[in-house]
Formats: C-alpha cells, structure tokens, sequence
C-alpha cells in the first residue's frame, strides 16, 4: 500500500523530495504514520511513554537510513520491520519484561459464562471497565514477543498475513501459527474475566 | 457439526477463512452450545477488545502524539550535530589502526606453539622477481641468522 491514494502526495514521492533535502516531506510521512505507528507500538511495549520514545526513534532511525529504501517496495511496511524491531528491543529493555512470568494456571477453566455479557469494543467502554483492560494487557505482555507484534500489526493495524511476514522476515506459515496462539491466550484471558 | 469442529471453524473464522455454508453450520451449532458460544464471543472479541486498549493508550497520549514531528526534528538535528561533531579523520582513523595492528600480529604472535614470539632487529622492503612475471613486495628481516620474509605481497608486474 502506498498512501495519499485520496488526493494525498504518495510515499515513493514524498522520499524522494525528503532525499532531496526537504525534511517537510518527511514530516508529511510522519504525520502519515505515527498514529498506526504508536497504536503497534503501545501495543507491543505496553506503555505509552515508551511507545512514544519506540515511535520517535523509529522515525529518526527511518530518516537516516531513507537512502536504503528500495522504491516500488512499501514504506510502511519497511518502515514497520524498524518499528517492531525498536519495540521489541524497548520491551526487552524495560522493567516490564521481567515482571510477567507467563502462568498457564490463570487462564484455565471452560465453565459456561452468562449469555448476556458483551465485551467492550471502544476505548470508551474498555474505559469503564478497567479491569479487563488490565486482564488483556497481562495476557499480551504474557505473550513472548514475536507472538505480541504478529497480534498487534493483525489486529490492531489490519496488516494482511503476507505484510506482516514480510515486516518480521519469517513465513506466512510462521505468521498463522504465532497468530493463532497468540488469538487463543487473549481469548483465554478475555473468557477468564467473564467468568471471574 | 460436533465441538471440535465447531472449534476449528470458530478459529477459521477469526481469520477469515471460513466458507459461507460452514459459517451457517457453525452458526446452528453456536444457537445451541453455550460453552462454543463463549468461545466465539472470546475469539471474536480479542481483536476490538484490544484495539480499544490501545485506542485508550492514544487517547492518553494525545499531545504528546500530536507533538510527534517536533520530537523527530530535534532528534534529526541531534543526529546531523553529532556527526558534525566528529572529525573525519576519527572515522577514517580504524584503517591504520587496523594496518598496524597486523604489522604487530605478525611480528610478535608466535605462529606454533613450538616457536617463540619474533622480536626482529632490522627489516627491508625488497621487491623481486619471481619467475619473472609477478613483483612481489616483501618486508624482510635481515637479523642474525638468515634473511626472514614477514610479510609479502604479489601482483602483477605491470
């Protein structure tokens, strides 16, 4: 994909005025990008602060290595393989990494819930129930890294399955079975708050 | 259509592979299973679930996001300052650094464990003809005993 499809200046355009010495066309991409780019990133490091730091350097990193940018190829997607990498070197980092031992035990139990309850789909009604924000938020810091980025760039950016191995260097193989284990210790978590 | 495939169909589903008629046969399952039923709800809501965890981090974050180019610029500058900074010379300085280094490795490393470390008094530089099509260059060590080649390099004569 290469955006400014609705009237907008395209990406291959917008590098090359930015290899010609206009950093404006630069800013352009990152204003383009930085809200998907923090929306992984939050995503991968858990923390909003950091996920600010991961999403600057990423762009300082994507700037001074814009010469490498093969053209016909996707930023975004290149620009995603910086990215992941930053967050997932962030995460490993942070204090975080070491506070969440993965226990299989807490996510057990198959009980049948009540027929009524609906799980939040809004950051407005997530809001309100801050518990089981708090619940998915230990389940995906649980996840072991890989795992996290291929959940987060499917379901929090749409990534299709070819993008996303192509953004982490592996298969599409690789991309399905990471994002089904992934799927299944979140919806473990989510039906664990529904019964508790 | 049993649990276990209601299962494996739940999961296809998430993905998005799922045929429309076994999207039909889940269906029926699902009316009538609560346990699969919650397993769809779980599966299907992991995804909206987790985008509006991080929509709440954005939310939080707003400013600072909205500050974003800001940040990147100073950092770009920062980046351009330092390498302003370093003298070309610094960059370029590991080259003989590295040559020297090997001049060093090959005098006083002792090649065999049988052999002591070579501590030459004198050297030369001699080129001479080897079966008179190569030149080589040499770094010779005229000690006391026999003439040693410490080093050498072949190229083409011309």
């Amino acid at each position: 994909m290469n955006e400014g499809g609705k009237g907008g200046i395209p990406d291959d355009a917008l590098i090359r005025t930015t290899l010609a010495g206009d950093d404006g066309a630069f800013a352009e991409l990152v204003e383009r990008y930085k809200g998907r780019a923090f929306a992984v990133a939050v995503g991968i490091v858990g923390d909003g602060d950091d996920a600010l730091d991961v999403v600057q350097d990423s762009f300082i990193k994507a700037y001074y290595k814009l010469k490498e940018f093969r053209f016909g190829s996707n930023f975004y997607t290149w620009f995603y393989r910086l990215l992941v990498n930053q967050a997932i070197d962030r995460w490993r980092k942070s204090a975080r990494s070491a506070e969440v031992p993965f226990d299989e035990s807490w996510l057990s139990g198959d009980a049948s819930p009540p027929d009524s309850f609906a799980y939040p789909r809004t950051p407005e009604d997530l809001a309100r129930n801050r518990e089981l924000g708090d619940a998915l938020q230990f389940a995906v810091d649980a996840l072991p890294e890989y795992h996290r980025a291929v959940i987060v760039l499917r379901e929090v950016d749409g990534m299709a399955y070819d993008e996303i191995a192509k953004v982490l260097g592996c298969s599409v193989g690789t991309v399905m079975s990471r994002l089904h284990y992934a799927r299944g210790k979140l919806k473990e978590a989510l039906k664990t708050h529904r019964e508790g | 259509m049993d649990c276990r495939a209601a299962l494996m169909s739940i999961e296809a589903k998430a993905d998005g592979l799922l045929p429309r008629e076994a999207a039909a046969e889940l269906a029926g399952h699902l009316a009538g299973c609560p346990a699969c039923s919650a397993e769809d709800a779980a599966i299907e809501a992991a995804g909206p679930v987790l985008r509006a965890l991080t929509g709440i981090r954005a939310m939080e974050k707003a400013p600072a996001l909205d500050a974003m180019w800001t940040r990147v610029r100073a950092g770009i500058e920062e980046g351009r300052e330092a390498r302003r900074r370093s003298p070309w010379i610094a960059r370029w300085v590991w080259i003989p650094a590295a040559a020297a280094l090997a001049v060093f490795a090959l005098l006083f490393y002792p090649a065999g464990t049988d052999r002591s470390p070579f501590h030459p008094s004198t050297f030369d530089v001699a080129v001479e003809d080897v079966e008179s099509d190569v030149a080589t260059v040499a770094l010779v060590d005229k000690g006391e005993d026999l003439p040693r080649v410490i080093w050498i390099i072949e190229d083409a004569k011309s």
